[in-house]
């Protein structure tokens, strides 16, 4: 599993070469981690639903609550304060709910897009909400009085946004899309505008997830091309010179200081370690990948998962990450004292033996398919005879920390997916989580 | 991608190395095979050490650098090598007490192959390993080896 340290002699951009020779090393350097025995099927764990139709969540579960806001979210944010979510239910809009005492209450509905939104952010320090969609454009909303106001930021995109995040200082964001390319938006003051700056011709397919280094310059992109790519998004006036370490001085706009090409199926969900030290993302071949060091001397790490592919990663810690997807249940790795890391357990106990029979696995792959059509008709009633048994119920598509104050362990956190729940998930109680 | 293309070139103009090197393992599978027939004769029902010679076969059969090559001569003569050493695997059980998951992957990999030929004493096989590697590896194992680009078999 431990692969080998890639180091780069000259330069700071890196060949697809060097990372393809290395890519097919670590091949078959990767060990399959052993998996704890499923748990036995357990009654009291069923489903802590959300507050308005059932009695306090047994304590002894992970997950702290479970809301069905929609038949599909595509993706979700918190505000500042964590009293209000927005989300998109797999449509034009954007709802914003607050939660009063005992239950869930629609404040808002934010509809100026044309088509799906697939990417929300809330800035925690400026309270604005920046939202894309696959109509190629984005909003900036910011909130005067009760009403939330848009002001249209022009990508330039001719295809799709995907996802977007707020730079760690929010004097800037992030737009990955369909056209190839990402966007750097930040706000001119003399015209009262948001600026689209494109970095184009470096990515060859659609760039399905951003992230930002906590240097407010860096990003890291992953794209369907399977590659995952380090960028500078230095733009003069807005950000300053000597602000950030300094090997970085000369970075320029644009400029690509890394390309990692470990995945040879599309990649998602890049995250940074909260100290921007390591790097973490997920191939659509049930890997997921830990870089180290990706500005200086990369060395990286794949590890080779059982079941289905990640969608989207978080760093609880340095040392702790938690992986959704496909599988329908958060996955726990961590990093040992040498830096190794490896998957630890399924965050969810599942309440199904794993020694089901052909034919069940066949009945559960329908229960699948019609459980998407059949949401709304059985979402107030919560059923025992869930085929998977767990929380959620079709892929994890987002994961967001639910963070408080500076502190730099996220110790709870929050998901959704095509089941169209959001589900709170509380890890302090639950997860070693390594500092 | 660029890279890739490059290194089809050059193993296209080395046809004959590659060749010559499937030839090699071919003999290496066939000295192993032949072990196992004759301890087998010699202690009738020996079990263990008898049982371990096809494995090692099918590791051998599976180990080695990638193809590399999109020349059908290559893929279906080193195909004729793994096929010689699958086939000859009985206790499938067995077999996974001694072959290490790194090479699960790839063996998902032939498989498909096998199963892709449609000769049924092959697909008899390769459906009775596969179940027993899809319980062993998961459907991870099934992903990695669709999404696969390395090795051409």
């Amino acid at each position: 599993m431990w692969a080998a340290v890639v180091g780069v002699p000259n330069g700071p951009v890196r060949s697809a070469d060097e990372w393809c020779t290395s890519s097919s090393v670590f091949r078959f350097a990767s060990k399959f981690q052993p998996f704890p025995p499923p748990s036995p099927p357990s009654t009291s764990a069923s489903a802590t639903a959300a507050p308005r139709r059932s009695p306090p969540p047994p304590p002894a579960m992970a997950a702290a609550a479970i809301h069905q806001f929609a038949e599909c979210i595509t993706c979700h944010a918190w505000s500042p304060d964590h009293s209000m979510i927005a989300f998109c239910p797999n449509n034009n809009e954007v709802h914003i709910y607050k939660f009063f005492t005992d239950k869930w209450e629609k404040l808002h509905v934010l509809s100026k897009h044309d088509q799906i939104v697939s990417g929300i952010d809330w800035s925690r320090s400026s309270n604005k909400i920046v939202t894309v969609s696959h109509d190629r454009n984005s909003y900036v909303w910011t909130q005067e009085g009760h009403d939330w106001v848009p002001t249209l930021v022009i990508l330039k995109l001719n295809r799709a946004a995907l996802c977007v995040q707020w730079s760690p200082k929010e004097n800037k964001f992030a737009v990955g899309s369909g056209a190839k390319s990402v966007c750097i938006c930040y706000y001119e003051q003399d015209n009262n505008w948001w600026i689209s700056k494109v970095v184009r011709k470096k990515h060859e397919s659609s760039v399905t997830s951003v992230a930002w280094h906590p240097n407010n310059i860096l990003l890291a992109t992953t794209s369907t091309d399977g590659k995952c790519r380090v960028l500078s998004t230095f733009i003069k006036g807005v950000d300053t010179r000597g602000s950030h370490a300094s090997t970085s001085t000369d970075w320029k706009f644009g400029e690509q200081i890394a390309q990692l090409d470990l995945s040879s199926m599309w990649a998602f969900g890049v995250r940074w370690s909260p100290s921007g030290k390591t790097l973490a993302y997920a191939g659509h071949n049930s890997m997921i990948y830990f870089i180290d060091d990706v500005e200086t001397s990369p060395a990286a790490q794949n590890l080779a998962l059982r079941d289905l592919p990640l969608r989207d990663i978080l760093f609880l810690s340095e040392r702790t990450v938690i992986g959704v997807g496909f599988d329908c249940n958060p996955m726990i790795f961590s990093a040992d004292e040498t830096g190794l890391w490896s998957f630890v357990r399924y965050l969810d106990e599942r309440k199904v033996t794993t020694s089901t029979s052909r034919a069940s696995q066949l009945s559960e792959a329908f229960g699948k398919l019609y459980g998407q059509s059949k949401q709304v008709a059985s979402s107030d009633t919560v059923e025992p005879s869930k085929p998977r048994g767990g929380v959620h119920e079709n892929c994890i598509t987002c994961i967001v920390p639910l963070r408080k104050g500076n502190d730099s362990i996220v110790k709870r956190f929050s998901t959704s997916g095509l089941d169209g729940k959001i589900v709170v998930w509380d890890a302090e109680n639950h997860i070693d989580i390594k500092k | 991608m660029a890279s890739s293309a490059a290194a089809y070139l050059d193993a296209d103009e080395n046809l004959e190395a590659i060749i010559s090197r499937i030839e090699q393992k071919s003999r290496k599978i066939e000295t192993l095979l032949k072990q196992v027939t004759h301890l087998c004769a010699s202690r009738r029902g020996g079990g263990g050490g008898g049982r371990s010679k096809p494995v090692e076969a099918l590791k051998t059969a599976l180990e080695g650098t990638p193809l590399k090559t999109r020349d059908e001569r290559c893929k279906s003569a080193n195909w004729i090598v793994v096929h010689r050493a699958m086939m000859a695997i009985r206790d499938v059980d067995g077999m996974f007490n001694s072959l290490d998951p790194e090479y699960y992957d790839i063996l998902m990999k032939y498989l498909y192959r096998g199963l892709s030929t449609g000769d049924r004493p092959t697909c008899d096989q390769c459906l009775k390993i596969h179940e027993k590697l899809t319980e062993k590896a998961g459907l991870g194992c099934i992903l990695r080896s669709l999404a696969d680009t390395v090795n051409t078999v």
